[in-house]
């Protein structure tokens, strides 16, 4: 599903003395089946941002069209709108309370009036693209790891088979173990799914691994939306607002001041690797 | 000095329905010394017993078998519990979990008004903590309103108003955004470096342990290395087989060298790489 963000400004407590506009004149399109990463410091407007694209917010002024439609020309679509757009909020397995794995995932999918097999059926699928296997289905959420709870909740998402998937910093207060778990099964899931797939994190290094574009919000705006490459040659600016790019983008900056240059737009260790490698063996003595 | 001997820990968790127990050894011979004035970084994955570890070092848990001790006051003998609790305070990865007041200083003050100072020496304190902090202009601010770091650095000083000659923080930064993150790191090395206090730190973020003096790594309840910084995070392909991140530069040093460049493996900071590149050419 393509999303198309236009003119978009919310205000929180209009007409009172809490009154923040949280997000000013947003404009962005997203075209079908693309992989996006929303990044900024807390308060910068993401999580806001991210709760327009599925009707939880409504928007002050200007429209999201979803495949063209309007989401909000008609409230009694939004129940099919949020089946569409599945939003994973922060820290979900919070969200959990059923007392098995299978009962859980099963909840959103019964309230969307499926039959007992196909309920089954689903949160099978969703189980198996989290990659939770069937050993684990009759235990008890709670007795799961930080990084199981999570995936069982996402997989509660999934299970409502959603055209669009959120995901709010998936990976936050996890290890580097499970942090990698998570963001590969959303590769894999995105992969197989080719549905498109907005996710928001802290960590730039963790986003330039997966994402087609990043988004960079900063003080209720849209700072830059590109490629990673493209984003990630803002290091300094980047630096500015708090947001620190990967130690890569660094290096090559510095290497760049010390008379050493190298393609601009690399991010990434693999790359790195590459391009110093060569350029060592046509330098070096 | 913070020392343990053949420390072993294990969870015990009972099941009501069969009654039977199952056992879980987290911790299996450790032996550690932490100095006084020392910053240590203690890394591993989830459930290899660092945060076991951790609360070990406050008397929260006691060894099954072995000894810990916080200078020379065993943890196992109860009369130290409160001399213990003095040395050594704690910071927990949810500052939301850790602060009880409703206003900044009444919540600072909770912890020195637990152990009868006098309120003169209280209100030194709260002005000593909250400076090491530098939350100064936050003393009759309310918690709730403050950032994740803002309330983070809040737990700190309430510890910090205990006098503490330990601090032990178990993934302090976990649940913060990278401002907060950075404010409540560059607080730790100060307390470390101008308080003399010392410092024990869980973490996942590199960037973080990179500035201890010495990194301890976990694995399955035991100490798998216990190096300076430069020669632990060198063994790259061991970390990640560990499931642990590297730094990227190390990485890079790591492949370089790997395709038959002679670049030094002990990299861990961006300049080192600039410096050792610019050799090279």
């Amino acid at each position: 599903m393509s999303i198309e963000i236009k003119n978009l400004t919310y205000i929180y407590g209009n007409n009172t003395a809490f009154y923040k506009k949280a997000l000013d004149n947003i404009n962005i399109s997203i075209n079908d089946g693309e992989f996006i990463g929303i990044i900024g410091h807390t308060g910068s407007g993401k999580s806001t941002l991210i709760q327009h694209l599925n009707g939880l917010i409504k928007p002050t002024e200007g429209t999201i069209l979803l495949n063209g439609e309007d989401i909000n020309s008609d409230k009694k679509k939004l129940k099919e709108i949020r089946q569409k757009v599945g939003l994973v909020l922060q820290y979900p397995e919070y969200q959990l309370f059923e007392d098995t794995v299978f009962k859980d995932v099963s909840f959103g999918p019964k309230n969307m009036g499926l039959s007992d097999e196909e309920v089954d059926k689903v949160v099978r699928e969703a189980l198996s693209l989290v990659g939770i296997s069937e050993d684990t289905y009759y235990k008890s959420p709670f007795d799961l790891s930080g990084g199981q709870k999570r995936r069982i909740a996402i997989a509660g998402v999934i299970a409502m088979k959603p055209q669009v998937l959120i995901l709010d910093e998936p990976t936050a207060g996890l290890d580097p173990h499970g942090r990698d778990e998570i963001l590969n099964q959303i590769k894999i899931m995105h992969n197989k799914t080719k549905n498109t797939t907005i996710l928001v994190s802290h960590s730039m290094e963790d986003i330039s691994k997966l994402v087609d574009k990043i988004i960079v919000m900063h003080d209720s705006k849209v700072m830059y939306f590109g490629t990673p490459s493209e984003v990630f040659k803002h290091v300094d600016e980047l630096e500015k607002i708090g947001l620190a790019a990967p130690q890569i983008s660094y290096l090559i900056k510095k290497l760049e001041k010390r008379g050493i240059i190298l393609k601009n737009d690399i991010y990434t260790v693999e790359e790195a690797t590459k391009e110093i490698y060569k350029y060592l063996k046509t330098n070096g003595d | 000095m913070i020392k343990s001997r053949n420390l072993k820990f294990k969870y015990t968790s009972f099941n009501p329905e069969d009654n039977s127990k199952t056992e879980f050894q987290a911790l299996n011979g450790i032996n550690i010394d932490i100095h006084a004035g020392e910053f240590i970084a203690i890394l591993g994955h989830n459930g290899s017993g660092k945060s076991t570890l951790a609360k070990h070092m406050n008397a929260i848990f006691v060894p099954s078998e072995g000894d810990l001790f916080v200078d020379s006051l065993n943890t196992k003998d109860e009369n130290n519990i409160w001399d213990i609790r003095q040395k050594s305070g704690m910071v927990f990865q949810n500052p939301d979990n850790q602060i009880i007041a409703t206003i900044v200083e009444e919540d600072i003050a909770f912890g020195p008004e637990n152990l009868g100072i006098p309120k003169d020496e209280i209100k030194k304190r709260i002005d000593y903590a909250l400076n090491s902090v530098e939350m100064s202009d936050y003393r009759k601010a309310v918690p709730s309103f403050l950032s994740g770091g803002q309330k983070q650095r809040i737990a700190i000083a309430g510890i910090i108003a205990m006098k503490p000659k330990y601090i032990i923080l178990d993934e302090p930064t976990a649940m913060l955004d990278p401002i907060g993150r950075r404010d409540v790191i560059n607080t730790i090395e100060k307390l470390n470096k101008e308080e003399g206090i010392t410092i024990v730190l869980i973490t996942h973020f590199m960037e973080e342990a990179i500035r201890a003096d010495r990194v301890i790594v976990m694995d399955k309840g035991q100490v798998v290395l216990d190096d300076i910084p430069k020669k632990v995070f060198s063994q790259v392909e061991y970390l990640k087989n560990l499931g642990l991140d590297v730094p990227q530069v190390t990485e890079l040093s790591y492949n370089l060298n790997k395709l038959g460049i002679n670049i030094s493996t002990d990299i861990i900071s961006i300049d080192e790489m600039v410096e050792a590149i610019c050799q090279l050419k």
